[in-house]
């Protein structure tokens, strides 16, 4: 469903993305692992058209369809719907106001009263918090409008970015509840999370990625053997090794 | 005496209120303070002019057509100097609508002349209405009208269209906004033309209440400027609210304190709520994520 | 070595001054040409009095028609102040350092003509005409500085007088800039009064910039006022016409020569002008006077672009002596020649005030014009002249 070849993305002269390319299958949970800083955000947020004039180099295919160089407006039409990291609702718009701004490309009346229904009922607490500033929400409830708010796209790939940033882990847990649902109602998903642990749970395919590089790909029952997943994203230490500088290279490499 | 000055600081105070919207609208989306507002709706209101008494154009006609080349020019203004800039800063782009002041300022002065002008308009500004007792000029009372049906349009704009919601989104937050399938762009251009549309009623209401010249928008805008600071830069409802306080609170001081300090006040209230509440009588502060 | 250099500078000093006499150049004067220079804001809000400049203009392309003066040519610098006393200062060292010119005729303005007064007259440069009526011109009397703009607080002393003993207004109210001009207005207006021991009703001033003038009509209604005499700007007098009209209050008003341009003032007020008191300085827009028609006559040829307006001819009415004075002076012209010439004008009547200048004694030995006559404004736009020329400065 979307294709990403070689692609690199520059921020000024620096290089965040060198030569990436991964793939998301149709009804898919696709996770893409790794650091602070790793450039996993830049990943969506090229694919998204948010970069002006990136990818450098490389393509992107959605559907069989050429989107890198595209804006924002075209790939939302196309079915693509992003949720940024930190959430980033419109504080001063009522929640019903940022479900509304979620639906800005569509025309189709009817449809978008249809998905709203449904946004109300994997998140009822937005029902009761309609009238009220998006700014006034707590962090769990504003994670579930940016979600409810990218879904009223209707979107074929919805991408999420971090969505357990800052959220308790009884939180975390239910939103992954939630977006494992809406992934089994037909919708496909690219996820970007430091959470490796949830992630792997509930995704079908993994990448890892390293400085702008991916450095691993697999299914997360394979990646869950890995060594170097194991110690630095699952928090799973082997043994206090004798050789201290063997450790210290292996470090290097996820830096 | 208390009435009258009640009532004309309520319809100089209404012109105040749509200068502010007008700003205000500008500032909301990009901080940036529209110094070009004045000249803006002056240029337009001299097109006006010419259209009503050069060609004798039907009223609701020249009306319309101002309203286009408010609107066209404002567009240009945004999409030729403002989107061009540089990595622009907030004040570099005050800069620029200074610059584009300066040049608006010229042009009407090589085009129009420096004579002063009266605008055809519609409503005479020397008969009154006498509402059992309480008389009122109709063009104060046209004016109040005018300013208050315009708002109230603006409020039903932003409060219920998808174009006003996803203005006031962009407002918030671009990023989120472009998320969206929102063209920001597009946004800004239209948010410039909105204000434009504005200022260049206020700037008709102006001219019609005292005469039409290169100058007239002057005093006018830094008292909308002073109404905005009043009532809140970033909110709506302030601004028309400092506009009618400013109008009310201006004459009262003028008719019992002292008329030859009245055009001090507007100064005084400036530095006034800035030590006081730097955000304005109305604005909720919604305080920015770094 | 210090004597070495005092000596240096002695020669220098005694060589300057034996050429100088030698050269014999007249700054500005040529075999055939004579260089003047005028400043006036084409730009800003004072622009509409911009329009007296480029009357000056108009004069001097009829006199270069007929030849010039003493087969010399007038060649005419005119500069945009904008009305910024900074602008005028540095377009005065212009015109004497750069350009240098023989003298200044007109100039707008009493802050921006006083930036450049100074540096004018210790440059020995003639000037002729300021146009405003202020009292900086002539004290301290002045060599080299002819004004002719009749004094605005002996017009409005004048006026007052008018209204109260001609007319019979005895509640008289003021209506003014608060700036120079309107300041020496209300001077006149309150000496008057004083010396037949009534006071004004009411004195309402309005800053330049001010826009809204409800509370000033206001003010004035509640005083009962039965006349009002105004010394504003265009805009503040169309202003506050329409305001006490809306309030309806309607005194007969009166007001300064500053504001004699009706037509424009009765396209700005909307008619409200129509009855207003008026004096002037200057011969009526329309007047038969000979020398009138022969300007209309070069206005349709030389500048019908203009619009033959009071602001517009008030540039010729401040040149004119000047040019006489060139005349007199006959073609040994220099500073000093002129203003002998000058001083010789008795009763010199162009199409504006009679002028007399006299060697400079008494500081009215300066101020050349001293007259006015009152109009009163009919509602096509047109005068009615009251009098005659009256003499309001003794």
């Amino acid at each position: 469903m979307l294709k990403v070849k070689n692609i690199e993305t520059l921020y000024g002269l620096i290089m965040a993305i060198r030569g990436v390319s991964l793939e998301v299958q149709e009804k898919q949970i696709v996770s893409i692992l790794g650091a602070n800083g790793a450039g996993k955000t830049t990943i969506l947020k090229t694919i998204m058209g948010l970069l002006e004039d990136q990818p450098d180099k490389g393509t992107i295919e959605f559907m069989e369809k050429r989107i890198d160089g595209k804006d924002a407006e075209e790939i939302v039409h196309l079915g693509i719907s992003y949720v940024p990291e930190g959430r980033e609702v419109f504080p001063e718009l009522s929640v019903d106001e940022n479900l509304k701004m979620g639906a800005y490309t569509r025309r189709d009346k009817r449809g978008v009263k249809e998905d709203y229904e449904r946004v109300i009922t994997h998140f009822p607490i937005l029902l009761q918090r309609k009238d009220q500033w998006a700014g006034t929400l707590s962090g769990g409830e504003q994670q579930m409008l940016a979600i409810g708010r990218a879904l009223m796209a209707r979107p074929k790939l919805l991408m999420l970015d971090e969505p357990s940033l800052g959220l308790s882990p009884l939180l975390v847990k239910e939103i992954f509840g939630i977006i494992k649902t809406i992934n089994q109602e037909g919708t496909t998903i690219l996820l970007v999370e430091q959470n490796a642990k949830m992630a792997l749970k509930i995704s079908d395919y993994a990448f890892v990625l390293e400085s702008g590089r991916i450095v691993s790909a697999n299914v997360p029952s394979i990646l869950l053997q890995d060594e170097d997943v194991k110690e630095f994203y699952l928090g799973i230490r082997s043994e206090e090794s004798a050789k201290g500088y063997q450790r210290w290279k292996r470090k290097k490499r996820w830096r | 005496m208390f009435g009258q000055l009640i009532v004309s600081g309520l319809a100089v105070g209404a012109c105040y209120a749509l200068l502010a919207l007008a700003m205000v609208i500008i500032y909301k989306t990009s901080e940036v303070l529209n110094f070009a507002q004045g000249e803006m709706a002056m240029i337009s209101t001299f097109i006006a002019f010419t259209l009503l008494d050069t060609y004798h154009v039907p009223f609701p006609y020249a009306f319309a057509i101002t309203f286009l080349f408010a609107i066209l020019l404002a567009v240009f203004f945004e999409m030729v100097f403002l989107r061009q800039a540089k990595d622009p800063t907030v004040l570099g782009l005050i800069i620029i609508t200074l610059g584009f002041e300066m040049m608006l300022m010229g042009f009407v002065g090589w085009k129009w002349g420096p004579d002063q002008r009266s605008l055809p308009f519609p409503v005479s500004n020397i008969e009154t209405y006498n509402f059992s007792g309480m008389i009122i000029s109709k063009i104060n009372f046209w004016t109040i009208i005018v300013s208050l049906i315009l708002m109230f349009i603006l409020f039903l704009f932003f409060r219920y269209t998808k174009m006003g919601i996803a203005m006031r989104a962009t407002q918030q937050n671009q990023l989120a906004a472009r998320v969206m399938g929102i063209r920001t762009k597009r946004i800004f251009s239209f948010t410039w033309a909105l204000s434009s549309m504005v200022g260049t009623v206020a700037g008709m209401l102006i001219a019609a209440l005292g005469v039409l010249d290169p100058p007239m928008m002057m005093d006018p805008l830094l008292k909308g400027f002073a109404s905005g600071v009043l009532g809140g830069m970033t909110s709506l409802p302030g601004a028309a609210l400092g506009g009618a306080l400013l109008g009310i609170i201006e004459n009262l001081f003028g008719g019992y304190v002292s008329l030859s300090f009245k055009s001090v006040v507007a100064f005084a209230i400036i530095v006034l709520m800035l030590c006081i509440k730097p955000s304005g009588l109305l604005a909720k502060h919604y305080v920015k994520k770094v | 070595m210090v004597k070495k250099n005092l000596f240096g500078v002695g020669l220098l000093a005694f060589i300057f001054f034996i050429s100088a006499p030698a050269s014999a150049a007249v700054r500005g004067v040529t075999d055939t040409e004579i260089l003047i220079g005028q400043w006036g804001p084409q730009t800003g809000p004072a622009a509409p009095w911009g329009a007296v400049a480029r009357g000056t203009d108009l004069l001097v392309k009829m006199i270069n028609d007929e030849g010039g003066i003493h087969g010399r040519k007038i060649k005419y610098y005119l500069r945009d102040d904008s009305y910024m006393p900074a602008k005028t200062k540095a377009i005065a060292k212009e015109f004497v350092e750069q350009i240098g010119v023989f003298a200044v005729v007109g100039g707008v303005g009493v802050a921006t003509g006083m930036t450049a007064r100074d540096y004018l007259m210790e440059n020995k440069v003639p000037w002729c005409g300021p146009v405003t009526g202020v009292y900086e011109w002539i004290t301290p009397i002045q060599k080299y500085l002819f004004a002719i703009y009749p004094l605005y607080d002996d017009e409005a002393f004048n006026l007052t007088g008018y209204l109260y003993e001609k007319l019979g207004y005895k509640k008289i109210a003021m209506f003014y800039q608060n700036d120079d001009y309107g300041k020496q207005g209300v001077m006149g207006v309150e000496r008057y009064l004083l010396k037949h021991k009534i006071k004004l009703v009411e004195k309402v001033s309005a800053e330049v910039t001010d826009r809204d003038l409800s509370t000033h009509a206001l003010k004035l209604k509640n005083s009962g006022a039965e006349a009002v005499i105004m010394w504003t700007m265009p805009t503040h007098a169309a202003l506050i016409l329409a305001e006490t009209a809306k309030i309806g209050f309607k005194p007969q008003w009166a007001t300064s020569n500053t504001l004699s341009d009706s037509a424009l003032m009765m396209g700005i007020t909307k008619g409200l002008w129509a009855g207003m008191i008026n004096s002037f300085f200057g011969e009526l827009p329309d007047s038969n006077h000979p020398l009138m028609v022969k300007y209309r006559e070069a206005h349709k040829k030389y500048a019908p672009q203009e619009r033959w307006g009071v602001f517009y001819y008030a540039g010729i009415i401040f040149a004119e002596p000047f040019f006489e004075g060139l005349r007199r002076a006959g073609r040994n012209l220099t500073p000093e020649t002129w203003i002998s010439a000058m001083e010789t004008l008795k009763n010199w009547q162009g199409i504006g005030p009679p002028i007399t200048y006299g060697p400079p004694k008494t500081p009215m030995d300066r101020q050349g014009g001293k007259h006015v006559f009152y109009g009163k404004v009919r509602p096509d736009g047109t005068i009615e002249r009251l009098t005659d020329w009256i003499q309001i400065t003794k």
